[in-house]
């Protein structure tokens, strides 16, 4: 074995002792042993040299750049690190994940109608009323917006993570709006690309049909009087950090992209500003969060949606996915009781544990909480992107006493979690190729009759050694997830050797792989062209003329 | 009990769209039967009626006619009753048991920044609990004692004045003294809920002759069932009470709220006439 993987043991056993190790299953043996999984993997990249790898590495990097494959990381443009060694997943694991994550998107379906319905999960006692009538994310102005197909969560990030035992464990649920699928699509492409002969010998299920999927789960929440629904992609711009993948999904389902100044409302609808005149909008795939989606239901100050959005959702003339107000579902105190949930509302066992949490409301929790504060990961329950998480062993003494305040404040504010060791992967970092703690992010698109499951997701890694925090907005990386097809059913309908043949040129391997063309092209050339930056200007892209009126006096 | 509300904005220039929604209508509620209720808008918009989360009958409505005056009128006709006092109402531990049992009693126990009391009021609402047996009669002495260390001063406060600024000066108008109110309830932990409405001003209404009335707040609390009480006038919630809707606190009530594109200047403009009709 070259040189890369020298110095993996010290680097493991100095940091992560206890972590669960995804490619090598005792990763102080001398040599390494991979395990079978990673077997020809390990084998590709031993027959490269530390030089020529980084050469590939830096390629990976370079094409982000081009393609504008970028982040925000401490409010400078970053191409998103892509990792060449990949994360691979067998198919018979793959199986549980999948049922697990679908599991979870049925489950927060079922919460969410009932919720924003009878409540009976309250009335029969297995949710506390006082858990969803103070999350923040309880957006009572969502009450009575059902869309055609009762779907809430079009879309779903279910980060999970591998324990010190080795098992798969949620730790958040994602149903606002995730981000993170972009990267999927252009890690392969670029892998692909770059990494052609890793794929070799090995058959990973194509991530390409995400656009399809997602396309095919909007058309089917459309109101039900269209018979071929107008979809837009709404961003807040350019300057948001997931704009990349707004364009990307725009582009590949082929459909507008547009803010909210390209929209207005009228007759209980929405439209889009184009060039031949006003066009209805049916559904809308926003990536705008709650509080900046309607002017007239949530911040008056927003410009980045359009006042009478939620009426017309009201009334059914329009579909907004995600929903209005899923937010409660993916509240961290809320988290906590969705085993109870899958038991209450499913009948069924969680197929994918939780991780440990305490509720600082229960009794005796707070002090225990405030006790061990120093070896806890504690975070704020309506947080995503590990906003607002301390890392207890990570702190400073200074920031744990701020802490400490805090929760014994605000602890309905507040979840901690036991510091879980994330299951390690090797990565390509300065020294060679080292162990880092990754999570996984898979995505579910619902349709309404079929929950599907992207096979794959977002790995994330986080860089630094030891760090156990792996958010982009954190300074975290990706990498290529692959799942394996079962061994029995070659991939394609082609012979099986056939294939194997076919994976070795590049061009069809990333064609494949990602299927990069546009859904249809034609549609957005025929289409019109939104041009709603010219023709807005008079009515709501300045803020300041959107003022607020309400009635000033009262007796 | 007739109901004529007009609001309305008169705008420094012309304003070229508008979207908003307004809470002036009436709903049926226990001594409340509403005969009839609609809203005119003047220039005329696309309305859509539905009820909201709290019950309230929302007119969510939208003028695309340029406009330098929009006027909305909300006209009602009301059979009131007096509502009875609750026979017999809970005990503490009902009481205290109760927020745990539905959404709709745990929401109207948060304070919100509106209600917020100061060290002062929770003082008041300890001593009245620690007077008094149950959380009927410890909520009526609360909102007494409230009522009559404020004064109702029209003009003293602001639309989004809070609970706090209001007891500093020890007035305010009814929106100001329900939100005190309703921060002392819920700091004893006696679930109370915001309500809006009308108020016919005379004692004794003379039938068919109209008077000049206010938009009205008080409030309602659960003693095992919701009662109502008028804290600014220290009066029973009676057949000169009509009811809008009710909320956690004035901000889910508001009678109209909404965004337009205009100039920043704009005058608004109200008026309520309630007539007694037998």
């Amino acid at each position: 074995m070259g040189d890369l993987f020298d110095g993996y043991t010290a680097g493991r056993l100095q940091r992560s002792p206890r972590a669960w190790d995804e490619m090598f299953p005792d990763p102080s043996a001398e040599p390494l042993v991979p395990r079978e999984l990673y077997a020809d993997v390990y084998a590709a990249l031993a027959r490269m040299t530390q030089d020529e790898l980084r050469g590939r590495a830096e390629s990976l990097a370079r094409s982000y750049l081009a393609q504008g494959v970028t982040f925000d990381f401490a409010g400078e443009e970053r191409p998103f690190p892509l990792d060449a060694v990949p994360r691979v997943v067998d198919a018979a694991e793959w199986g549980v994940i999948e049922a697990g994550v679908k599991q979870r998107v049925r489950v927060l379906e079922a919460l969410l109608a009932d919720v924003y319905g009878r409540q009976t999960c309250v009335r029969d006692g297995v949710l506390p009323a006082s858990v969803i009538g103070s999350s923040t994310h309880f957006h009572r102005q969502a009450y009575g917006v059902r869309s055609p197909n009762g779907v809430r969560i079009q879309v779903a990030g279910i980060d999970l993570i591998r324990d010190e035992a080795g098992v798969m464990r949620v730790l958040e649920d994602n149903v606002r709006t995730p981000s993170g699928v972009s990267y999927v699509i252009s890690n392969r492409r670029v892998m692909a690309q770059t990494l052609p002969e890793l794929f070799t010998s090995m058959r990973v299920r194509p991530v390409g049909d995400y656009p399809y999927r997602l396309l095919g789960a909007l058309r089917a929440a459309a109101p039900t009087d269209v018979a071929d629904p107008t979809i837009v992609v709404l961003t807040p711009g350019v300057y948001n950090s997931a704009y990349y993948e707004h364009t990307l999904l725009a582009r590949l389902m082929g459909v507008e992209l547009v803010e909210g100044r390209d929209l207005f409302c009228a007759d209980g609808h929405v439209w889009m500003r184009t060039t031949s005149g006003p066009a209805r909008v049916d559904v809308i795939y926003r990536r705008v969060d709650d509080d900046y989606l309607d002017p007239l239901q949530f911040r008056a100050d927003s410009v980045l949606g359009a006042p009478g959005m939620l009426t017309a959702a009201r009334r059914g003339n329009v579909t907004i996915a995600n929903a209005v107000g899923n937010g409660v579902a993916d509240d961290k105190l809320v988290y906590t009781y969705l085993p109870d949930l899958i038991r209450y509302y499913l009948s069924e066992e969680p197929l994918l544990p939780n991780v440990d949490t305490w509720r600082l409301e229960d009794p005796g929790a707070l002090e225990e909480v405030l006790d061990r504060l120093d070896e806890l990961v504690v975070k704020p329950v309506d947080g995503s992107g590990g906003k607002g998480l301390v890392v207890g062993p990570d702190a400073s003494p200074h920031e744990l006493a701020e802490l400490r305040v805090r929760l014994a404040q605000e602890p309905r504010g507040w979840i901690a979690q036991p510091v879980v060791q994330l299951s390690t992967i090797p990565t390509l970092v300065e020294d060679g190729i080292r162990p880092r703690h990754s999570d996984l992010r898979p995505f579910a698109v619902n349709d309404g009759s079929d929950i599907w499951v992207l096979p794959g997701g977002l790995t994330r890694v986080a860089l630094p050694e030891g760090q156990l925090v792996v958010n982009s907005s954190r300074g975290g990386g990706s990498k290529d997830t692959w799942v394996l097809e079962p061994r029995e059913q070659p991939r394609g309908t082609g012979s099986p050797a056939s294939a194997v043949d076919e994976a070795h040129r590049v061009p069809d391997l990333v064609a494949a792989q990602s299927a990069p063309a546009a859904l249809s092209d034609q549609d957005a050339a025929e289409g019109a062209t939104v041009i709603g930056a010219v023709l807005g200007v008079s009515q709501y892209d300045q803020e300041r003329q959107q003022q607020q009126q309400r009635q000033r006096r009262r007796t | 009990m007739k109901v004529v509300h007009t609001t309305g904005f008169r705008y420094a220039g012309e304003v070229t769209a508008s979207y908003n929604e307004a809470r002036m209508l009436p709903v049926g509620t226990t001594g409340q039967l509403v005969l009839s209720a609609q809203l005119e808008l003047l220039p005329g918009g696309t309305q859509f009626s539905y009820l909201d989360y709290w019950g309230t009958r929302v007119t969510a409505f939208e003028v695309l006619i340029p406009h330098s005056e929009l006027t909305i009128t909300a006209t009602s006709v009301v059979e009131v009753s007096p509502r009875m006092p609750p026979a017999s109402p809970a005990d503490w531990r009902t009481v205290s048991k109760a927020g745990s049992l539905a959404v709709g009693y745990v929401e109207q126990l948060r304070q919100t920044s509106r209600t917020l009391p100061p060290e002062e009021v929770t003082r008041l609402a300890r001593d009245a609990a620690r007077e008094t047996h149950a959380p009927d009669p410890a909520a009526m002495l609360i909102c007494r004692r409230i009522g009559e260390a404020m004064q109702y001063v029209p003009g003293s406060t602001g639309v989004h004045s809070t609970a706090a600024e209001a007891w500093e000066k020890r007035s305010g108008v009814c929106q100001d003294i329900a939100h005190v109110a309703l921060g002392a309830l819920r700091s004893v932990d006696i679930p109370a809920r915001y309500v809006s409405g009308y108020l016919h001003p005379d004692p004794e209404p003379r039938i068919g002759e109209t008077a000049t009335g206010e938009s009205h707040a008080w409030v309602e609390w659960f003693c095992g069932t919701w009662r109502g009480y008028d804290p600014t006038n220290l009066l029973e919630i009676g057949d000169r009470h009509v009811l809008v809707g009710r909320g956690r606190d004035y901000d889910d009530v508001a009678p109209i709220r909404g965004v337009y594109a205009g100039p920043g200047a704009s005058e608004q403009f109200v008026s309520v006439e309630i007539t007694r009709m037998s």
